[in-house]
């Protein structure tokens, strides 16, 4: 035990003292300082009369109307593209205009009814076209109904009805939880490889560089494999706290600046007990894929050899992120397999989580969830420390999975 | 500390590593255990030390068997390493911690040493950035700070110059003076026939020759002359077939029988000018080849 306190006090030191781990955390704690600060420090420069600078900064949208009726549908562009500055153009200079870019796009329309729409890269996420569907349909709408005689005013409110509604959520909001839950996810899958990885390199390096030969006559293997194992997940903890918690405290700070940003309040208004939640799972993932990391470790003679040895294991985490956020982005958590996964230990702890951050999980659910990735850390560790004992004596090619499972059974 | 092994077993698979292994190692004395590569003297120091079981045989220290939480020992390993990038002094301390130091203690033992070694402006340098005799100096620190009961050095001559190996041989000394026990593995057999009162040679997994350096070269057969003369040509066309001539010019004359050797010597020194004519006592190099070499080497020895 008093070795185990050596050892894990030692590795701890090695991740607090290396530069890059203080480096990255330090600028990832100033880059959120940056980003989180911007609305206050933006607001210093700022003197009001810039909106009309602004309103000249938007892009030209030109509009070619082929009948007389222009004013009335430059106005009608306008309001429904307050992004753009839309201009009346001419068919023939439209494409010339694009090409050079004084215009961002155009529409050529022949009435109401057809219009060419030039752009130079149509973008994934173009809607244009779709708006002006919308306001042709709804000048057409409105010409038939005055000529069948309404007036503008009936025919406009009949347009414009709108029914009202509230939404009761009993359950989770997904389009609230969507990119909290999305975050976590994603700091727990990279801080898992990252330090799962470290774990397997810093094994490899002193077997490679031969102190594992006084190492394993100094200290029980078990002694050096748990504490290697505690201190990365320390250290991918410590950091995470770091980064969360600046995230936190600097939003708080700038609260007001921020005023009611949806994007802000999505991102921050997570329940208290969903953190909990996210330790336990990242703790119990961590020293499952750490163990499995740190085996494989073991079984290196080599630096190089790690990369490859290391591929099954990414590719079972990488598959989980997969499903997980393939499930979270099509909103189906709770599906069969999303259900599965939440169960098994390689894939629960990113699958179980995100069903208790988007939807509703019974605790009986969560308790067995934990129950089995709990046992199954357990029993990989105690496989991770056999492995270990037997992988930092073999030197030479790598072995293969046959020869550790024969080596195991005789140790 | 007395040591003894008893009959220790081990095999790896379907390899018999040790194949009932004895010898012991006393307090206060150094013993060589020798053997070509390949031998089993790496995996007695193991299982000496707790990194695997044997599969039978005991281990005693002091007569009793050993219990490796209470027995310390040090380690030379022949694979040389530490962390090539960290500072020389922190590693240090971290191994003398690990054989159960306590901070302080530890750091004072470091510093001791690094002292005693000429090591000291080096306390706060990276390992890799010393030349590789240095490196081992320091690796030897790790196998000494902790005042081991057991010392266990493995090729430690290796690298080191002929001024840096004197310091070694001193401090070996020390330590012999204080009681340790020492276990010695090497290659150079000067080194072991300056250190060791007794030797096991170890071959595929057996001890085939075991005690007192000085009782087995007393017990070697006293069949052989040795010859140094002007007339080494003639001496040799006398006789033919039992006469070889060694590297140094010296002429080794095997006799029928130890008994034939006064009565050969006299004939010598009648016909011949002899310089000087002693009898045979093998080295510890020839020892090792004789026991530890295949059965072509052994052949090729005399």
């Amino acid at each position: 035990m008093k070795q185990f306190g050596v050892i894990l006090r030692f590795e701890l030191g090695n991740y607090l003292k290396n530069k890059v781990f203080v480096g990255v955390t330090v600028f990832l704690v100033l880059a959120l300082g940056v980003l989180l600060f911007f609305p206050r420090i933006a607001g210093l420069f700022k003197d009001g009369g810039d909106e009309t600078a602004e309103a000249e900064d938007r892009p030209v949208m030109l509009l070619d109307v082929s009948d007389a009726d222009e004013d009335t549908l430059l106005d009608a562009f306008s309001a429904a593209f307050p992004d753009y500055e839309v201009r009346a153009g001419d068919a023939a200079d439209i494409e010339a205009q694009i090409a050079d870019g004084t215009a961002e796009c155009a529409f050529a329309l022949e009435g109401l009814g057809s219009y060419t729409y030039y752009v130079e890269d149509l973008s994934l996420y173009d809607m244009n076209t779709d708006i002006a569907d919308q306001v042709l349909g709804q000048m057409y709408r409105l010409g038939a109904m005055t000529a069948g005689g309404l007036t503008p005013e009936q025919a406009a409110d009949i347009l414009s009805f709108q029914p009202e509604y509230t939404v009761e959520t009993l359950g989770a909001d997904q389009g609230q939880n969507f990119f909290y839950t999305y975050i976590m996810i994603f700091a727990l899958y990279m801080v898992i490889l990252l330090y799962g990885q470290m774990v397997a390199n810093s094994v490899a390096t002193e077997k490679s560089s031969r102190a594992m030969e006084l190492l394993i006559t100094s200290a029980k293997p078990v002694s050096m494999m748990f504490g290697k194992v505690i201190a990365a997940c320390l250290a991918g903890l410590f950091q995470l706290v770091c980064v969360f918690g600046a995230a936190l405290l600097f939003y708080r700070l700038n609260r007001a600046a921020w005023g009611d940003n949806p994007l802000m309040g999505a991102l921050f208004d997570m329940p208290p007990a969903l953190l909990g939640y996210m330790l336990l799972y990242f703790v119990l993932g961590f020293f499952l894929y750490a163990f499995l990391f740190g085996a494989v470790g073991s079984t290196a003679t080599k630096l190089e050899d790690i990369n490859t040895s290391v591929m099954p294991i990414m590719l079972v985490f990488i598959a989980g992120f997969m499903v997980v956020v393939f499930a979270m982005s099509s909103g189906t958590v709770n599906s069969t397999v999303m259900k599965v996964c939440s169960y098994v230990p390689f894939t629960s702890p990113m699958a179980m989580f995100t069903r208790i951050a988007m939807s509703t999980v019974s605790w009986v659910e969560i308790a067995l969830s934990a129950l089995i990735l709990a046992a199954s850390v357990f029993g990989v560790g105690v496989l991770a420390a056999r492995i270990y004992r037997v992988g930092v004596l073999l030197y030479g090619a790598s072995p293969k999975l046959r020869d550790i499972l024969r080596s195991l059974r005789r140790a | 500390m007395d040591l003894e092994f008893q009959d220790i077993r081990k095999s790896f698979g379907p390899k018999t590593v040790l194949d009932g292994v004895s010898f012991r190692a006393r307090s206060g004395e150094a013993l060589g255990l020798l053997g070509r590569n390949g031998a089993g003297k790496t995996t007695s120091i193991r299982i000496l030390m707790d990194v695997f079981p044997a599969d039978g045989g005991r281990v005693l220290a002091d007569g009793a068997p050993i219990d490796h939480s209470r027995v310390s020992m040090g380690y030379l390993p022949e694979e040389r390493g530490l962390y090539p990038k960290k500072k020389i002094g922190e590693q240090l301390v971290y191994f003398a911690r690990l054989n159960g130091m306590s901070k302080t203690a530890a750091a004072e033992a470091v510093d001791t040493w690094l002292d005693r070694l000429g090591m000291t402006e080096y306390r706060d340098k990276r390992l890799d950035t010393l030349s590789k005799g240095n490196q081992q100096k320091i690796q030897l620190i790790t196998a000494l700070a902790h005042d081991p009961d057991v010392i266990i050095l493995d090729e430690p001559f290796s690298g080191l110059d002929p001024v840096n190996a004197m310091l070694l041989k001193d401090v070996v000394k020390e330590e012999l003076a204080r009681g340790k026990t020492v276990l010695f593995s090497s290659h150079q057999m000067s080194y072991i026939e300056e250190f060791c009162h007794s030797i096991a040679i170890l071959r595929g997994g057996r001890i085939v020759l075991a005690g007192q350096l000085h009782d087995i070269k007393r017990d070697y057969p006293r069949d052989r002359l040795v010859i140094r003369s002007e007339q080494a040509d003639a001496i040799a066309a006398a006789f033919p077939d039992v006469c070889v001539r060694r590297e140094n010019g010296e002429l080794l004359l095997r006799l029928p029988s130890p008994e034939a050797k006064g009565q050969t010597m006299k004939a010598l020194t009648e016909r011949f000018d002899i310089d000087e004519l002693r009898v045979f006592e093998p080295s510890l190099n020839d020892i090792f080849v004789e026991y530890a070499g295949d059965q072509e080497q052994g052949g090729e020895k005399a």
